[in-house]
């Protein structure tokens, strides 16, 4: 019984005790890794990543996929900056509508979580395939902000964005703030609510949370949707980091997300997972980046080096999932 | 009686977040505050037919590359502009040569003695021309944001004004000549791709 349980709790702990590792190899290779400013580092970047996987883990517990946040990122990234920059101007009223940073923050916000209710509408209502449907939606939605922004990044934002991204707030960066927020929330609603339960009834086995009488489709919009507006605050914190809304930004996102999923512990096939799984993930793949640009590794090996990881993580996953 | 309360509370709520998100001026009076501050368009434009088109800064650039390769502390010290430290300078060059292809994007030149090199006609960015130009100076500037905004400026002009009624005419196989910004650093002295950011392509 006590073997059993020790098992179980190596099982779950397996990604934290991983990172650990990481970080301890790392701190051995490179004197830098632990000063306080690599650390911040580490995590101001993981941030953004941390967002976009939150909203990534929810879709995987139901079973599904979203490969449009980078795209989504992209699009409502550049919908903040053209908000707080150019507004909105009717000649025939004489009226300038202006946006502050608050509104801009919204727009793109509401921007991504209607192109994940988009999503979600297609998946449900025409019973498409959520990796379709959503590689369709990750074309669209980089096509919209090559269309928006011309291909041209929307610059100088003034500092109050700026702050957004760069600046500090109690001795933390803001948007370590921003991701700690979205962790919180999110975990909360994935272990306290009847919403959270149902998401892991849904990828746990779809039929029966249907027989037991879960609205599956109104689940599923909502979750796509949530993941569309974390990929939009993904967006804005990209936004304000750089102080540019770039056309190209975001791109390549959505795999480090799932990378992020996977290696956190949840099942591809749904069901099973955490939020906070997630978070070690997204710190994992943070931490390893960070420490191969440390050691001098060629950015051709840092990439081979995720994919192993990745790799390891679904076998690992996998042979845990046929002891138990 | 709670719903009441649920709705009452949620449209509060969006009532403060709309206030504090949206703002309406007369538009006629957002016009005449913009035009009342810095015009950086046009000093850009000032920079750009005053200073750029006009001054001699420009080097050859078989020369450059030459001179880079011979002694690249001499070259970059004569001829380069950098803000900070580092390997790299922005250098203003011209060459000529007969256009190899045309793309939506750049065109490919070859250039009588320099090479291939490769000249951007549509994502014309950063702060390339503004640097290697020297003309403008960021002590002249109150905030990195505003010195930005003159790159930004002189960019949208050239991308938007001076090179595309240019590129129009041209076709493959003619003959140009181009002055423009490059970016050379110390650390790769043989520049496999030059990239020339154009200020004026000229044909021949």
């Amino acid at each position: 019984m006590n073997i059993t349980f020790n098992n179980q709790l190596l099982r779950r702990s397996q990604s934290l005790i991983a990172l650990f590792l990481l970080c301890a190899l790392i701190a051995l290779l490179s004197d830098k890794f632990l000063t306080a400013t690599n650390l911040w580092n580490v995590l101001r970047q993981i941030s953004v990543n941390v967002c976009i996987a939150v909203g990534m883990t929810l879709v995987v517990l139901m079973a599904g996929i979203d490969l449009s946040v980078g795209s989504v990122l992209a699009f409502s990234g550049a919908v903040c900056a053209g908000l707080i920059k150019y507004g909105f101007a009717f000649e025939s009223l004489d009226l300038f509508v202006g946006f502050t940073v608050l509104g801009g923050i919204l727009g793109a916000m509401l921007v991504g979580l209607l192109l994940g209710l988009f999503n979600g509408w297609v998946i449900t209502k025409f019973v498409v395939p959520p990796f379709v449907a959503t590689l369709a939606m990750l074309t669209i939605a980089r096509g919209m902000t090559m269309l928006y922004t011309q291909g041209i990044p929307v610059s100088n934002l003034g500092p109050e964005l700026e702050y957004i991204g760069s600046g500090w707030l109690l001795g933390i960066p803001v948007p370590v703030w921003i991701s700690l927020i979205v962790v919180l929330v999110f975990v909360f609603i994935s272990r306290r609510t009847a919403f959270g339960r149902y998401i892991y009834a849904i990828g746990g086995n779809e039929k029966v949370a249907f027989l037991s009488g879960i609205n599956i489709n109104r689940i599923k919009l909502a979750v796509y949707g949530l993941a569309g507006m974390l990929a939009a605050v993904g967006g804005v914190m990209v936004t304000a980091r750089l102080n540019s809304a770039q056309p190209n930004a975001g791109m390549t996102y959505e795999l480090d997300a799932i990378a992020a999923v996977v290696i956190g512990g949840t099942s591809l096939s749904g069901g099973v997972g955490s939020v906070t799984g997630t978070v070690i993930g997204a710190a994992i793949i943070g931490v390893l980046n960070n420490g191969l640009v440390l050691l001098n590794v060629s950015p051709f090996w840092q990439q081979v080096a995720k994919g192993v990881v990745i790799l390891l993580a679904v076998i690992i996953d996998k042979m845990n999932r046929k002891e138990a | 009686m709670k719903k009441i309360y649920k709705y009452g509370l949620l449209l509060l709520a969006l009532g403060f977040l709309g206030y504090h998100s949206v703002y309406f001026k007369k538009l006629s009076a957002v016009r005449a505050q913009a035009g009342a501050e810095f015009d950086f368009q046009a000093y850009a434009d000032s920079i750009y037919y005053q200073g750029m088109l006009k001054n001699d800064r420009a080097v050859g650039l078989p020369a450059l590359l030459a001179a880079v390769r011979t002694d690249a502390d001499g070259a970059f010290e004569q001829y380069g502009n950098r803000l900070g430290i580092g390997n790299s300078a922005y250098f203003m060059v011209s060459c000529a040569g007969e256009i190899a292809e045309i793309t939506a994007d750049e065109i490919r030149l070859v250039t009588d003695e320099a090479g291939p090199v490769s000249i951007n006609t549509r994502y014309i960015f950063g702060n390339a021309l503004r640097d290697a130009s020297g003309l403008v100076k960021l002590t002249d500037f109150k905030t990195n944001a505003e010195f930005n905004r003159v790159s930004e400026a002189l960019n949208a002009l050239i991308r938007t004004k001076v090179i595309p009624p240019v590129v129009q005419q041209l076709r493959a196989g003619d003959r140009i000549e181009v002055t423009g910004a490059v970016k050379l650093s110390k650390k790769t002295p043989e520049h496999p791709e030059i990239v020339i950011t154009p200020a004026q392509i000229k044909p021949e």
